[in-house]
């Protein structure tokens, strides 16, 4: 089962991520709250990075601007060599589509869809012809070891098996990197380490994953731990 | 062309050799419970026995004094699909012209008839001819009379426009409360979508499929409903007051207007909803 395996690394030896003395500051009435505060980080091609640290550190801030769904107050975010601090709100959508797979705590599976439809999803938005997806939906399920749940609705899917067709449809586009906060959050200890164990598969296979966890074991299976604190990377930056 | 006696009965036990025939209403020989077979007494003095119409003089003329005559009642009819005549509450009956004349007293003096069509005629153009080629009268459409002699039905009108009026804007409201609460359910997912690289357009495309989808079911659910009431009032109706006419109607156009209508309402109802929450970032949305 080597489906999702991303496309063998480039050429391009630059990190996949580059942050550069990375600031975001938020008004909070009227006070200012400064959540990151000057962040430098790389993170290599096919690497698996946790990030982790207590509550209101700044994790969650970190991979929201990993993942271009926020911009940074000062200083400059890249990934995959391009600039991604600035784009308008249509360009960094599209560039999420491409570029960037989400796992999240909830698995935010659309429920009227079946596992299979959920997984395509994103390479229907992505224009991929319908065969081309349905086959590629089934691979990833296939992959997660979903393969008998294909027309399963996310109710009739405990949670890990949820957060398997989540995995799956994270990988749909062939993501540059894989972004997963508190992916273990919901689950019970031993579909947790399910999930952590399809993670270091997923990684093995290539695929760059960034994940924001206070689940010692799932930090524990990253190859890098980054350790934050008070919107500072205090352990394992660059 | 049948004329119709608007004048008064009385009914007797008296017998005739060979007497004329008549025919009477349903709602008539129900009430006074006559059967095909049955002898009665016209005459034009209303009042001499247990059951009388008089409608004769809201006419216009007094009856002239006949003699009355003893008929047969030959058949019982079911009466036209006339508006007007539905909740007067007058009894027909049918009867020969010259037997009428006799037993009004009138000769051949002519108050107004009734020219019964066949439902493929052009009535518009059959009154127009007539109006063009005859002189000293004039026709009518029944419907038109309806109109002129009862502002009831103009109110009723306009009391059913006010009701659609009313109906249209409510459920406009509530469909546009639906849709907003049920895209509001979803802000997270929604939310997510967008993380994951799906565009504000391709959100708002499907709330808007599924708003429409809302809105259609919702409609043809209110014109089988519609269909139903319309036959529970027509069956209830026309029993009551014992006429073919229609009560309610479900026609085409109105299935097509309610149904455009209606995917009209839902499209709009899911513009306004996506849009609302499209707008909003999708950090936002995750109440982060």
């Amino acid at each position: 089962m080597t489906e999702p395996t991303q496309t063998p690394a480039a050429p391009d030896e630059r990190p996949i991520v580059s942050l550069r003395d990375v600031r975001r500051d938020y008004a909070l009435g009227a006070e200012r709250v400064h959540a990151l505060q000057g962040v430098t980080l790389d993170v290599e091609r096919g690497d698996y990075v946790a990030i982790v640290g207590p509550s209101g550190c700044g994790k969650s801030t970190l991979l929201n601007l990993i993942g271009v769904i926020d911009q940074p107050t000062s200083g400059t975010v890249e990934i995959g060599g391009k600039r991604v601090d600035d784009m308008s709100d249509w360009e960094a959508t599209s560039f999420r589509l491409y570029n960037i797979g989400f796992v999240f705590q909830r698995f935010y599976l659309m429920p009227i869809l079946s596992a299979l439809e959920n997984v395509a999803l994103p390479m229907a938005e992505a224009k991929v012809p319908r065969e081309e997806r349905r086959e590629r939906a089934a691979q990833l399920l296939a992959y997660v070891g979903l393969s008998n749940r294909e027309r399963h609705r996310p109710s009739e899917l405990s949670g890990g098996e949820q957060q398997r067709v989540a995995i799956a449809r994270a990988l749909a586009n062939r993501p540059t990197l894989v972004l997963a906060d508190e992916p273990t959050g919901e689950l019970d200890a031993h579909t947790g380490a399910e999930i952590i164990s399809l993670f270091q598969r997923l990684n093995a296979d290539g695929t760059t994953i960034v994940v924001v966890t206070h689940d010692e074991g799932l930090a524990d299976a990253a190859r890098r731990k980054i350790h934050m604190r008070d919107g500072k990377v205090v352990d394992g930056s660059a | 062309m049948l004329l119709t006696l608007i004048g008064a009965l009385l009914l007797l036990q008296t017998q005739q050799n060979q007497p004329r025939t008549v025919a009477i209403d349903e709602s008539f020989a129900a009430r006074a419970n006559l059967k095909v077979g049955d002898r009665v007494t016209v005459s034009s003095r209303p009042g001499a026995d247990d059951f009388a119409v008089m409608t004769a003089t809201r006419t216009g003329y007094t009856p002239i004094a006949a003699a009355p005559e003893t008929v047969l009642i030959a058949a019982i009819v079911r009466r036209g699909a006339d508006p007007s005549e539905v909740a007067r509450g007058d009894f027909l009956l049918r009867m020969h012209l010259d037997q009428l004349q006799q037993v009004s007293g009138y000769g051949d003096r002519v108050d107004r008839f009734a020219i019964a069509t066949k439902p493929s005629a052009n009535i518009g153009q059959t009154v127009n001819r007539i109006n063009h080629v005859a002189f000293g009268f004039r026709a009518y459409r029944s419907r038109d009379i309806a109109v002129e002699t009862s502002r009831t039905f103009q109110v009723v009108s306009r009391f059913h426009r006010a009701i659609g009026v009313i109906t249209i804007v409510a459920s406009s409201v509530f469909l546009l409360c639906i849709m907003v609460l049920k895209v509001e359910e979803r802000r997270r997912d929604i939310a997510a979508l967008r993380l994951m690289g799906i565009s504000r357009w391709s959100v708002v495309q499907s709330i808007i499929i599924e708003a429409a989808l809302v809105a259609v079911l919702g409609s043809v659910l209110g014109v089988a409903l519609g269909w139903a009431a319309s036959l529970f009032v027509n069956w209830h109706y026309q029993a009551l007051y014992r006429t073919p006419l229609a009560f309610s109607m479900v026609t085409p156009p109105i299935v097509a207007l309610a149904v455009s209508l209606s995917l009209l309402l839902g499209i709009g109802a899911g513009i306004l909803a996506s849009l609302r929450l499209v707008r909003t970032p999708p950090l936002v949305l995750f109440g982060r």
